[in-house]
């Protein structure tokens, strides 16, 4: 496939880089020499100076072969112009970033379908949409929905003490009676380990596991874990994220905090919410955060734009007895770093709008993806079709990539966890486990 | 402060009043009450002033804001001295006094009378006393600017002064075009109200009166039993319909009636003002139950109903005697006269937008205690209200504190006892008309001192301009900057 990317942006690079590492044929287009010097460095990729919503440059980008338009760009209105072009040219489809909310009223005569955008992407909104789906789970720091949300993937931490700790996964199997669970990985030290019956869970594995949404709460209750919706949840940081995850929380009556130091911005804030109380001072202000119980909350979000402020008041809130923490950073290589540091959840705008718009190109058979933070590997959900080669094919003839594992597959809303003797049918909904590496093999074989 | 310009638009108001004046004459001659020699002459005093004044007087091109208070001021003190004139000239009512007392309480639709009986003032005297209510409701200055073009440039100051108000929601573009829309709709309302109490059983001219007072949510009546006097349900239950509608902000109706029914149902003031309305019917009619004041549970919600809402947008008509009624319910009824309908209806008092922004602010010292630091914003409609709005109704609470309590002195000092002297203020500045004890449904305001009927003049006048455009006047410094007029026959 033949992609053209326009913005060298964080955003850009890592679609970049994420799709040229699947053998993808890709052309990035930036204004900045100097970005795209270090881009070209670094990844196996063309890169062509100007402005990405000339017909110049595109016509020199070769767009008329492309397949795939991406605009992710600073400016919204040159992702939107250029995706115009790109529709012209005959880009089959066409995925532009825009920041401001007024494009995406419903209300709005010129809406993307009207634009010709298949997909247009606010990365604030996607980052709201993250927290609040992790902020679902107390415990969990990761939940990815499959099946239409009736199964989900959840992640979470063993921690020092938990009955699990030193269990088989084949002891477990017998524990695990009446209901339906698979784990599908472990990570531990930051390495991914696709688990065998045999392997103990140790404190501080991050475990995911397959599980029907109903039974999310007796299996929570199985791994001696908690899950509630949370009461009382702190937002450091009032920008678009904070807003707008402060706005959906307060509709699910939720007591809501929200800290933000600009003067202006919290007037802008206080008008725009209703039961959140906007509070104005400095996210580091300790005695102030403790005074309005920043202890007792149930959840912190550190979403200013600052890393530092983040990290520095998530600690802070853990320290004193905050319950979870979702910390935004914008630097993804320190993620690893921060569950050492005692940070639940670390999230990196970049790598959430990357991973939005690489599910929606991966888009096909395929249904959905999940890149799993802190992690290489990648989970997909594949509709078995009865076209496809190996179906009514019993799972030992198949010839699975390495380092792949078929996790679960669901049958009519029930979870089958699959054996060498499981025959895969028509309309199943396989969810697989991947490492990023082993991701074009899998399609390949999807695919046949 | 141009005073030419003040005098000329005066003139032009004394020219529409005499035309005004030569309407009860119908009546008059229809039922032959022989008093349509007093409006002929009514309206040629009018005519002499007006032309005299306007000829006299040149006035500058433009209104300024200062001038926009006098002009609205004088033109309201003049109109009630014009129409005092017939009551006065006709006998009906001998003290000059007494009548400009009557003719004020008219115009600002108070309802407050100086009269024993009402019907021996004859057809055409009470058409006139319903009609001067009818003008005032919706601001015979709104009225000018709708249908005369003289006060086309600056007519927002006097709009402003005439039409006070928390909010300001403008309906159109043109100021001209808002008063139009805003007379079209009251006329509109007047209309289906006289067909309805006809048909309920009233007379044309009895319909046609009552509908005037309701929709001005004024009060007077042409019987001295009120309402009471009709003994007929159907008539309660249409007039009290139409009291809430005038309590009701007239663009909001105009919205509803051009098919916008989302912002009609989105009103926060509305939601509050029937929230006030139907609460205080319930404490009252509770109240009145237990109490035993009538003899069956319907009585008393026929009664509690009409009364609680006459007096909450401050009409003033009346079903029952609430003087006799238990202490509870005559402080709910005290209480109610101070809040008044919706801003932008034609109802007196401090209007429910001010009560209501006035309790989320108490709301936000509240939380403020408890989160120190917290930003918050008082909000109606999901819109934020500026902290100047905010901090002019607590000045305006303030004002109005201050100015109750001065002309309760006043009147208190003539001898009056305190509920009636307290009472009878609250009456008029909240512009009601009935009260409690010596000025209750059943009295009248005849017995009061001289110098405390000028007193309560000012607060009718005061409560229906809604305090600043009145209090602006008693200020020294306003009149700083006096300009005498430019005679027509002076070289410029």
């Amino acid at each position: 496939m033949r992609v053209v990317v326009i913005g060298a942006g964080e955003v850009g690079r890592h679609i970049c880089q994420q799709l040229s590492a699947e053998d993808h044929e890709v052309v990035l287009i930036d204004r900045s020499a100097d970005r795209l010097k270090r881009a070209e460095r670094d990844l196996n990729i063309l890169c062509i100076e100007g402005n990405g919503a000339s017909a110049r440059t595109l016509e020199q980008a070769n767009i008329t072969k492309t397949d795939l338009f991406i605009a992710v760009t600073d400016i919204d209105e040159v992702n939107l112009i250029a995706c115009i072009m790109a529709k012209e040219y005959g880009v089959l489809r066409r995925v532009a970033r825009a920041r401001n909310e007024e494009y995406f009223s419903g209300v709005s005569p010129l809406n993307e379908y009207r634009l010709g955008i298949d997909l247009l992407i606010n990365p604030d909104q996607v980052m709201a949409q993250e927290i609040l789906r992790i902020s679902e789970v107390s415990e969990a720091f990761e939940v990815v929905d499959f099946a239409h949300g009736e199964v989900v993937l959840v992640g979470y931490q063993v921690k020092e003490g938990n009955p699990v700790c030193g269990v088989t996964l084949a002891d477990l199997r017998d524990l695990r009676g009446l209901y339906d669970f698979v784990i599908v990985a472990i990570v531990r030290e930051g390495e991914t380990i696709i688990p065998r019956g045999s392997d103990l869970i140790q404190a501080e594995d991050r475990i995911y596991l397959v599980v029907r949404r109903r039974d999310m709460a007796a299996v929570e209750d199985l791994f001696n874990l908690w899950s509630m919706v949370p009461k009382k949840v702190f937002i450091i940081g009032g920008g678009r994220v904070g807003f707008r995850v402060a706005k959906a929380l307060e509709q699910q009556k939720v007591d809501v905090a929200l800290v933000e130091t600009d003067p202006i911005r919290c007037e802008h804030l206080a008008e725009h919410l209703d039961s959140a109380v906007v509070l104005n001072f400095d996210g580091l202000d300790a005695h102030d955060l403790l005074s309005e119980g920043i202890d007792t909350a149930d959840l912190v979000v550190a979403v200013t734009d600052g890393d530092t402020t983040n990290i520095l008041s998530s600690l802070l809130a853990k320290y004193h007895g905050a319950k979870k923490c979702i910390t935004r950073i914008s630097r993804p290589d320190f993620i690893p770093l921060l569950g050492k540091l005692g940070i639940d959840v670390a999230l990196s705008p970049r790598l959430v709008a990357a991973n939005m718009i690489l599910r929606f190109v991966r888009r096909g058979a395929i249904l959905s993806v999940a890149s799993l933070l802190g992690s290489d590997a990648e989970v997909l959900e594949f509709v078995v079709s009865e076209r496809w080669v190996n179906v009514d094919n019993p799972l030992r003839s198949i010839d699975f990539p390495m380092d792949t594992n078929l996790g679960a597959v669901v049958r009519k809303g029930k979870v089958i966890i699959p054996s060498g003797d499981t025959v895969l049918k028509a309309g199943d909904r396989l969810i697989i486990f991947s490492m990023k590496k082993a991701i074009p093999m899998v399609e390949q074989l999807l695919t046949s | 402060m141009r005073l030419g310009t003040i005098g000329a638009l005066l003139g032009w108001l004394f020219l529409f009043l005499s035309v005004v004046l030569l309407i009860p004459i119908a009546f008059s001659i229809y039922y032959d009450d022989g008093n349509w020699q007093f409006f002929v002459i009514s309206s040629a005093i009018g005519f002499v002033l007006g032309g005299g004044l306007v000829w006299f007087c040149v006035s500058e091109p433009e209104i300024g804001h200062r001038e926009g208070f006098a002009i609205v001021a004088f033109s309201w003190l003049a109109a009630a001295a014009l129409g005092a004139l017939p009551f006065y000239l006709s006998g009906a009512i001998p003290s000059y006094l007494n009548a400009y007392f009557e003719s004020m309480s008219g115009f600002t639709t108070t309802g407050a009378t100086i009269l024993k009986r009402v019907e021996v003032l004859g057809p055409s005297l009470l058409f006139w006393r319903a009609f001067t209510q009818w003008l005032g409701g919706m601001g015979f200055i709104v009225l000018s600017l709708a249908i005369l073009p003289i006060l086309g440039i600056g007519g927002m100051q006097l709009f402003r002064a005439e039409m006070p108000g928390p909010t300001k929601d403008r309906i159109t573009p043109r100021i001209q075009d808002t008063a139009r829309i805003l007379w079209s709709v009251y006329v509109l309302f007047t209309a289906v109200e006289t067909v309805l109490l006809m048909l309920a059983g009233m007379s044309f001219f009895d319909a046609i009166c009552h509908a005037f007072c309701t929709l001005a949510t004024g009060g007077f009546s042409t019987r001295t039993d009120s309402i009471a006097a009709f003994h007929n349900p159907w008539i309660d239950l249409i007039v009290i319909v139409f009291i809430i509608i005038a309590g009701i902000n007239f663009s909001l109706h105009f919205r509803l009636l051009s098919g916008n029914w989302k912002t009609f149902g989105r009103s926060e003031e509305l939601r509050f003002y029937f929230g006030i309305g139907i609460v205080a019917t319930i404490f009252v009619m509770l109240a009145n139950i237990l109490f035993a004041t009538y003899d069956s549970w319907s009585d008393s919600l026929r009664y509690s109903t009409f009364q609680v809402w006459t007096i909450l947008t401050g009409t003033g008509f009346h079903t029952a005697n609430f003087d006799q009624w238990a202490p509870m319910c005559k402080i709910t009824l005290v209480t109610l006269m101070f809040l008044g309908g919706m801003a932008g209806s034609t109802t007196g008092g401090i209007k429910q937008a001010r009560i209501l922004l006035f309790c989320k602010f108490t709301r936000m010292q509240i939380r403020k205690l408890i989160h120190p630091r917290a930003v918050e914003a008082i909000k109606l409609d999901n819109r934020k209200v500026p902290a100047e709005v905010i901090q002019s109704i607590l000045g305006y609470l303030s004002l109005y504190a201050v100015v109750f309590v001065f002309a309760t002195l006043i009147v208190t000092g003539q001898g009056l006892d305190m509920v009636t002297g307290s009472v009878a203020v609250i009456a008029t500045l909240n512009n009601i008309g009935p009260g409690l004890a010596g000025v209750g449904p059943c009295e009248n305001y005849a017995h009061i001192p001289g110098l405390s009927k000028g007193v309560l003049i000012m607060c009718m006048l005061a409560g229906r301009l809604e305090l600043y455009t009145i209090i602006i006047l008693f200020v020294p410094s306003y009149w700083k900057d006096v300009r005498y007029p430019r005679w027509r026959w002076s070289k410029a």
